[in-house]
């Protein structure tokens, strides 16, 4: 069992009406790597994952979590198996008037019965204590009281990913989670992940625009285009070639 | 030109073949638009034709009666201030008027919340319960709170209880409407965000929905006490206490002296009112 990767995405087909999103994705994240996704607007990269964490609903193909196919599963199964993965956004997502901590509680929504999560007033202390932990693990402790809209754009994503270490998630996807960050936070959000990967051994999958931040930070890279996987390798065996394929363009030397 | 010679090829800046001026395309359903504004302009027309009609909407008449509000304004000029006969109870029963406005405010909160989240769409469990609250809410907003106001008189007497109840009625309605509206239009993501970490829905409400809607609630009551305190004036006139009742009494027994006083009083409360809970809610958006 300890060689099923923690993330086996295979065959993985979805159509939105008559377009066609992704024709038989294969995706592979082993517990403590890092995979980035880079694909152009619409190759289907985050519709992928959408359907990993239950967004989106596949057509055909197989995701299994640890060797378990979610595909045959349903009901409180289907939810508990996919708790196992957590999902960080580009837009961030986070509840912008509650604290920091409040946030990165609700990760734990999950796994909680209604007379502990009702209302925050009713988390147990032990689950604070957590939050306080997971926020620490992002470097943001100190903020844990503070209104998420008075945190940047950095530390709201590393809040994010904090409230995903508070689900308890052996898988990480990000969506673009560094789309909308200056390089400097973009740089350390992707350091963290990269950094949780390594230490904590969580399987990584991030969505990212980013060729060189991808090259810095990913075991892996996978390149998508039009909702196949075009390549996946390490990232020096990725040429400029390769990424410019999937981007399209037909490259424009700078005098 | 542009000039082609390898992969640095780069265009010319200077754009020489691009004409300086071009036709307009014609916008397609131009005619269409023209004969929809006829139409319309032709149905309010007509409307309005027949509304002066039997409105008896005449400035003619209102010219010739001037006489009668003279007179009206002659009897009410100077207001009746005798502190034990009028102005004592005149504010007595304002402060009752007050009362009944808050209260049918805030007792509405739970039934307001309760049907806001069963009949907004981002939070409601089901279809068939979304429209049975969507009614709900739709019955209480349609029925006015002087017919609640007529009908409670009738259970529980005279006096505020019955007023308290008639808003308590309306008001349910019609902020249970506005406070769903609120919740519908909240960023979804965080909600996506809570239910792929397994949160049902009671969770998600408590700790998506609810905490971004927080100041338009709060705003939005504030909207409906103020409406509601001016209501109660009127549910007054039919009977449900407070200042309204006596207004009702002094127009009855032609003591316009004494109704200048109450309406004098009234206006204070109201001006009161408006301008403390549009301070409140310029804080909260603030």
């Amino acid at each position: 069992m300890s060689a099923d990767p923690a993330l086996q995405i295979t065959g993985l087909e979805k159509s939105f009406g008559a377009r066609r999103v992704l024709s038989g994705v294969d995706l592979r994240v082993e517990a403590g790597e890092i995979v980035a996704i880079l694909g152009a607007n619409g190759s289907g990269k985050s519709t992928a994952l959408r359907c990993v964490v239950g967004l989106a609903q596949a057509d055909a193909g197989e995701i299994r979590m640890s060797g378990q196919d979610l595909t045959r599963l349903s009901g409180t199964e289907l939810l508990r198996a996919r708790r196992k993965a957590a999902m960080v956004f580009q837009q961030i997502h986070l509840v912008r008037r509650r604290t920091a901590l409040a946030n990165v509680c609700s990760g734990a929504l999950g796994r909680l019965p209604l007379s502990k999560s009702a209302l925050t007033t009713l988390f147990p202390n032990e689950l604070r204590e957590e939050g306080m932990a997971c926020l620490d693990r992002v470097g943001l402790a100190d903020r844990a009281h503070d209104r998420v809209s008075a945190l940047s754009g950095g530390q709201q994503q590393r809040v994010a990913v904090a409230r995903a270490l508070c689900q308890r998630a052996s898988i990480l996807l990000a969506d673009e989670p560094v789309a909308a960050l200056d390089p400097a936070a973009s740089e350390q959000v992707l350091a963290l992940l990269a950094d949780l990967a390594r230490r904590q051994g969580l399987a990584v999958a991030a969505v990212l625009h980013q060729p060189d931040l991808a090259r810095r930070h990913a075991d892996r890279i996978v390149g998508v285009l039009d909702g196949r996987v075009l390549f996946d390798r390490p990232p020096t065996a990725v040429s400029d070639t390769d990424v410019d394929r999937l981007y399209g363009v037909a490259r424009l030397a700078v005098a | 030109m542009t000039t082609t010679t390898g992969p640095d090829a780069r265009p010319d800046f200077e754009d020489v073949g691009r004409p300086d001026r071009m036709p307009v395309p014609a916008r397609p359903g131009r005619s269409r638009l023209m004969t929809v504004g006829v139409i319309v302009s032709t149905i309010l027309v007509v409307a309005h034709v027949f509304a002066f009609e039997a409105t008896d909407f005449s400035p003619g008449a209102l010219v010739d009666g001037w006489r009668g509000i003279a007179r009206f304004l002659g009897e009410a000029i100077p207001p009746d201030l005798t502190w034990s006969t009028v102005l004592k109870p005149g504010l007595e029963a304002t402060l009752v008027t007050l009362w009944i406005g808050l209260l049918g405010t805030t007792m509405s909160i739970p039934f307001a919340l309760v049907l806001a989240v069963l009949g907004a769409r981002n939070t409601t469990p089901n279809a068939f319960v979304y429209q049975i609250a969507r009614s709900i809410l739709s019955f209480f907003r349609a029925v006015p709170d002087v017919v609640f106001a007529l009908i409670f008189v009738t259970a529980v007497g005279l006096g505020p209880f019955a007023g308290v109840l008639a808003l308590i009625c309306h008001n349910t309605g019609v902020m249970g409407k506005l406070w769903s509206e609120a919740m519908e239009e909240i960023d979804q993501g965080p909600v996506e965000a809570l239910r792929t970490n397994g949160a049902g829905r009671v969770q998600v409400v408590s700790h998506a929905v609810l905490p971004a809607v927080v100041p338009q609630f709060v705003g939005l009551m504030l909207y409906r006490f103020d409406v509601n305190v001016r209501s109660s004036l009127v549910l007054g006139l039919v009977g449900a206490g407070g200042v309204g009742f006596l207004i009702n009494k002094s127009i009855k027994t032609f003591q316009f002296d004494e109704m200048l006083t109450y309406i004098l009083i009234v206006l204070v409360l109201i001006v009161a009112v408006d301008l403390a809970s549009a301070a409140i809610r310029r804080r909260l958006t603030a």
